[in-house]
């Protein structure tokens, strides 16, 4: 594999459309396999929904919870189905279990008070100097008209420093909007958004971790909400606006003329 | 070179943004670096993608862009422009025209394409800062008015493109037709939004070129009026209801308290 290749993959993808991700993803596999591994690990896409057999809760597949064909359920920490073999599958230290467990319980809390709904996970995993993990939440709306859904993956490294952390995160949010009707006919307004940010933030014990990535995520979200408010219904619609404008263009130019007129003679 | 392979190319051509063909071309390039015929295979995508997108291209020493589409092309896979009189040769790869010769189009229809031509290029002007549009005879014995409209800016990391296509049934004094209208949005992301709306056959006056464009124009606006509804009732409705900009309490998390009392007795335990 060469960055080339995979940086091609990677404009590819941010090119082609937002709602066949997973296909053109799997299209990129097949053209040159020896980029599956990165571009798995790289890619967002769509998360899926299982239910925990165990505890009977939902909870969230993402390439941090696999291993092969199984995914560990956060709420019972065991893989489904089990791992064949005899084998363990990766899981995390029973420190950082305990603090992922903490973190689902809540992000659960704050699903309820944002999303109103949903499902949301966390998986936490051991660093050498620190521990990184993931948060997810999933929301779709009941189909009808109009549809929409909505993915979080949030993922953060928290490295260790001295009375602190550095924390390291990327957001990810995917959403898709489609709404139609005889007048209308079919509109789909899909995408997804990455940000970024870096943080060092006080730590006084493992509880500290869930407040401060909690107020990390908390604070990215309401940005890309703003973010992602902004283009879809903002620079869509204008670019839409810019193509063909509603009213004609002539009466348009002669209302700015006239505007312009009429700032010339105030500065006179 | 297997045919999924052709297969999986020709879907990411078809998949290209308004102006961005050629960026991605370049990706397929990068991506298959030991398999230089995978591209020239899918050739016929590359022509369904300019046909179906009405691809504007400019003549070599022409200063006005002709349309690529279905119903201006010639048997030989060259294509015709009724304005300038002209046939050319047309790279559906490189998107560039080349080999123009002088064409003249043998049409019943041929003085009622002039006429149509007149109200269509006010229409144009009228609604469209910029757009390329032609009126086609199509076998059927009815005309194909097309029109595309790009704007791109990738600096801004934004692309548009907006066609309709009309058939117009002089005989029968019926129009039907399809609006697309394509955006895409890629900074630190990626953004789409597809319409297309049918215009099921509706009636226009007859025998009156002015009627038939005033239609088309009556059916535009109810479409970019209902369009812009659209964007409201997305972001009033589906976005709200996704996910909340403060919860009902109009305050952020406290989360000390929700990792105190809910999580903190299980990890509070594990530090003395």
């Amino acid at each position: 594999m060469s960055t080339d290749q995979f940086d091609s993959a990677l404009d590819l993808l941010r090119r082609l459309p937002p709602h066949s991700t997973t296909s053109n993803l799997n299209r990129i596999c097949a053209l040159a396999p020896s980029l599956t591994e990165d571009l798995l690990s790289s890619v967002d896409q769509p998360l899926e929904i299982r239910r925990c057999k165990k505890t009977g809760r939902d909870y969230l597949l993402c390439d941090y919870n696999r291993d092969g064909d199984s995914w560990r359920s956060p709420w019972s920490n065991e893989f489904e189905p089990a791992i064949q073999d005899g084998e363990e599958g990766a899981k995390p230290s029973e420190r950082v279990r305990r603090m992922e467990v903490g973190m689902g319980e809540a992000v659960d809390v704050y699903r309820e008070l944002y999303y109103e709904g949903g499902v949301s996970s966390v998986y936490f995993w051991d660093l050498d100097d620190g521990f990184a993990g993931v948060v997810l939440l999933k929301k779709t709306t009941p189909s009808g008209k109009s549809e929409g859904g909505w993915d979080s993956i949030h993922v953060f490294e928290a490295i260790d420093r001295a009375r602190t952390s550095h924390y390291k995160l990327t957001s990810t949010v995917i959403l898709r909007l489609s709404t139609g009707g005889e007048a209308l006919g079919d509109m789909d307004l899909s995408g997804n958004m990455t940000r970024q940010i870096e943080q060092d933030m006080p730590v006084q014990d493992d509880s500290s971790h869930i407040v401060n990535v909690g107020k990390l995520v908390e604070d990215m979200e309401l940005k890309m909400r703003n973010l992602l408010q902004e283009v879809y219904f903002g620079k869509a619609k204008d670019v839409v606006g810019d193509l063909r404008s509603i009213p004609p263009l002539t009466e348009a130019n002669r209302e700015k003329a006239t505007h312009q007129e009429m700032i010339n003679s105030m500065k006179r | 070179m297997s045919s999924n392979n052709v297969a999986a190319v020709s879907a990411f051509i078809e998949g290209a943004p308004p102006g961005e063909l050629a960026d991605v071309v370049n990706d397929v390039k990068a991506l298959t670096p030991d398999d230089r015929n995978l591209l020239e295979s899918a050739r016929p995508a590359f022509k369904k993608y300019n046909e179906e997108q009405l691809t504007a291209v400019k003549l070599p020493g022409g200063a006005k862009n002709v349309l690529i589409s279905a119903y201006n092309s010639l048997e030989d896979g060259r294509y015709y422009d009724v304005e300038s009189r002209s046939a050319f040769a047309f790279d559906h790869m490189t998107q560039k025209a080349s080999d123009v010769r002088s064409y003249v189009l043998e049409s019943e229809h041929k003085d009622l394409i002039t006429s149509l031509l007149k109200p269509l290029t006010l229409h144009a002007h009228e609604h469209y800062p910029s757009s390329v549009y032609a009126v086609y005879p199509t076998d059927s014995n009815t005309l194909a008015i097309l029109l595309a409209a790009n704007k791109y800016s990738p600096s801004n990391f934004w692309n548009g493109r907006l066609r309709t296509t009309y058939l117009y049934t002089p005989s029968t004094s019926t129009l039907s037709g399809t609006l697309k209208c394509d955006v895409h949005y890629y900074e630190d992301g990626n953004v789409r939004l597809t319409t297309k709306k049918e215009v099921s056959e509706t009636s226009v006056p007859s025998g009156d070129v002015g009627g038939v464009v005033r239609a088309i124009a009556k059916i535009e606006k109810a479409w970019q009026e209902e369009l812009n509804r659209g964007f409201g009732r997305l972001s009033e409705g589906e976005f709200k209801s996704l996910r909340r900009q403060l919860p009902v309490t109009r305050q952020k998390v406290e989360w000390e308290k929700v990792g105190s009392y809910r999580a903190g007795k299980e990890i509070g335990g594990g530090r003395r």
